[in-house]
């Protein structure tokens, strides 16, 4: 039994062609989806088997057929040199398509965890970009409402009428709205709140410190103040009446208390309370003296009659006609003090007709001038021409103006200056008549008394105290208002608003 | 590292192991230690080709018709290991027959008495190419077919951890 080498040697040298061949095929195949998906972790291994294989199947075939074609030419001891070679490069080729599947699986599970890390990352980063985007957009939607609720709260604050001021615990103004500003003479000078040297102290606004101190001290124990009234000085000497409420706040962050201020001005109000008492004082006094007038009236009048009867039987220089005179003399004082009271109750004839102001300040002063430029008074007069015709009583006005004008001379005492302006409204419906002058001015004591009949600062004799009194009450009885203003030792301005009507009025009071 | 600085890197480590010295294993195998690495080397592809194997049907690639390709080339190399290895030892023994070479076309095999069988084993194992070329059609099969699949098995779909 014999078995021939051929079949092995064709099968060994087409097996060798064919393996070399698809070697190469294969490693084309796998370097394509290499470059295909590079990242995959499979093609890269078979990429390597394929190369390994590769090396092998050429190492190997070109092996196989180079023994076979040397022996075949009798080259045996060529084929010995290279047999070494061909062999040792078999064992490795395979030996690392071994050592390549070998760990690949452990590389597999690698990439697999690579692979899973990345996916968590990707995940966690996409979760993050979404949180971002989530807090991005409830950061602008906040910020929104915030800048909304800001803007309108900033509204608030720069409209409101009432002051609203924001100051720190030790009286540093932090804030302050555009009418506080106003309403303490800050307005326009654009302080920088609470910094450098033009940090202003609340507290220097308070009339009296200790109204600010005590404040204070009620907002820190009791956490807030409600209508307080207080008295405000602003910058430019003013004085302010002023309904305070006050909250305090404690900043956390900043460790501070922060007191917030609303104060509205309450001047006018209480003017024209002050005014409303002063009418109701002098009403009531008008009431009383009208009562005693005109009791005391009538028998004034008999026993200035019979007084008169008793001089006209007289005879002349005796001692009794002296005493006679004087009974006259001083019941006819009384009874012009009793005709005074009636006028400031408005109780007697008023008889009004139209008549030019201007004429009727015209003769007064002709009266006084005289008086008034021995004790070198200068008078000026600025008389708005538009000022029409008013329906008052001219005799009683003049007796107003002269009141006016002598308080006003008397003041003075020698060298000064009155100034009497008349002014229409710009509605047309009062006419403004001022009275200055150049005085010593009312102590701010007296200002709310000077209407009191019978009040007078002058020495006794030389003044009933019903003068302004008497005007007081000749205005009212037109309609009209007077006021004053006083400035001690500068002067005084006194004020007398009359309204203008169309048709004469033909008023009065009873004539008593 | 790309593929171009592998190869770089893999053909510079052959040169480095491969020139220095006469390791004596060659196709004949005469020295004993390069017969054994030989084998060895053989018997460690064996093992890698069964790793492969298993690892593939343990992750069911084995239902795509690519990766089924991949199973049967590593079996067909599994078997033609076996086959190399066989041949190697047999090649190796004196004992089993004579060979005769009347012009190198016409060299035969003469079995000593009692050695037929093992002499026909050794006749059928050396045409091992019967196995290593369909093996590597296999894999090229295998490869082919990956790149015309609309789906490519990465380690993103492997459920198993």
């Amino acid at each position: 039994m014999t078995f021939p080498i051929l079949p092995i040697f064709v099968v060994d040298l087409l097996g060798s062609a064919l393996m070399i061949f698809f070697a190469g095929a294969c490693v084309r195949l796998s370097y394509r989806l290499h470059v295909q998906d590079r990242e995959n972790v499979l093609w890269i291994y078979l990429l390597m088997v394929s190369h390994a294989l590769a090396i092998f199947a050429v190492s190997r075939g070109v092996g196989h057929i180079a023994k076979q074609l040397l022996l075949l030419g009798g080259y045996r001891d060529v084929w010995d040199a290279l047999r070494p070679y061909s062999g040792s490069l078999n064992t490795i080729s395979f030996c690392v398509v071994g050592a390549v599947t070998l760990f690949f699986e452990r590389i597999w599970k690698v990439y697999q965890q690579i692979l899973r890390d990345r996916r968590a990352l990707r995940d966690a980063h996409e979760s993050l970009v979404n949180l971002n985007k989530r807090l991005e957009d409830l950061v602008s939607e906040r910020t929104a409402e915030l800048a909304r609720s800001e803007q309108k709260f900033r509204r608030i604050f720069e409209t409101s009428l009432d002051m609203i001021a924001v100051v720190a615990s030790d009286g540093t103004v932090l804030d302050m709205n555009p009418a506080g500003r106003k309403m303490l003479g800050v307005d326009g000078q654009n302080p920088r709140w609470g910094a450098g040297d033009e940090r202003l102290s609340f507290g220097m606004f308070f009339a009296r410190r200790e109204e600010w101190d005590e404040l204070k001290e009620r907002l820190q124990r009791e956490g807030s103040v409600t209508d307080a009234e207080v008295e405000l000085v602003g910058r430019d000497g003013r004085e302010i009446s002023a309904l305070l409420s006050a909250a305090s706040q404690c900043d956390v962050s900043e460790k501070t208390e922060i007191f917030h201020f609303v104060a509205k001005d309450i001047s006018q109000r209480k003017a024209m309370q002050q005014q409303l008492l002063q009418a109701d004082k002098l009403a009531s006094i008008g009431q009383l003296a009208a009562g005693v007038a005109h009791e005391i009236n009538n028998p004034l009048g008999i026993i200035l009659g019979y007084t008169q009867l008793l001089i006209r039987e007289e005879p002349e220089g005796t001692e009794r006609l002296e005493d006679l005179k004087t009974i006259e003399k001083h019941t006819r004082t009384c009874k012009t003090i009793v005709e005074d009271l009636l006028s400031f109750a408005r109780r007697s004839h008023t008889k009004k007709e139209p008549a030019s102001l201007h004429d009727i300040i015209h003769e007064v002063l002709s009266v006084v001038r005289h008086n008034l430029e021995l004790r070198r008074i200068e008078v000026e007069t600025r008389f708005e021409p538009e000022v029409p015709a008013l329906v008052v009583d001219k005799a009683k006005l003049s007796q107003v103006f002269l009141n006016l004008i002598m308080n006003a001379q008397q003041a003075i005492g020698k060298d000064g200056r009155i100034s009497i302006r008349t002014v229409l409204s710009d509605d047309r419906k009062h006419v403004r008549v001022s009275v200055s002058d150049t005085g010593t001015g009312i102590d701010p004591k007296h200002l709310p008394l000077i209407f009191d009949p019978f009040f007078t600062t002058k020495s006794p004799g030389e003044g009933t105290g019903l003068g302004l009194s008497v005007s007081y009450g000749i205005v009212k009885d037109h309609g009209g208002e007077i006021f004053v203003e006083s400035e001690p030792g500068k002067g005084s301005v006194f004020t007398v608003l009359l309204p203008v009507t169309a048709e004469p009025l033909e008023l009065g009071g009873r004539n008593d | 590292m790309d593929i171009r600085n592998l190869t770089v890197a893999f053909l510079a480590l052959l040169g480095v192991i491969g020139i220095p010295c006469m390791a004596w294993a060659t196709q004949v195998h005469a020295e004993p230690e390069g017969l054994y690495s030989h084998q060895l080397g053989h018997g460690f592809f064996v093992l890698s080709m069964g790793v492969l194997v298993y690892w593939l049907r343990g992750r069911r690639l084995i239902r795509d018709r690519g990766w089924r390709y991949l199973q049967y080339s590593a079996l067909l190399f599994v078997l033609w290991n076996v086959d190399a290895i066989v041949v190697h030892y047999l090649e190796n023994r004196d004992d089993l027959f004579m060979k005769f070479s009347q012009g190198t076309l016409h060299a035969f095999l003469q079995p000593y008495p009692g050695r037929e069988w093992v002499t026909v084993l050794f006749y059928v194992c050396k045409m091992d190419h019967l196995l290593c070329v369909p093996a590597i059609i296999f894999l090229y099969l295998a490869l082919r077919h990956m790149t015309r699949s609309p789906h490519r098995f990465s380690p993103q779909d492997d459920e198993r951890p």
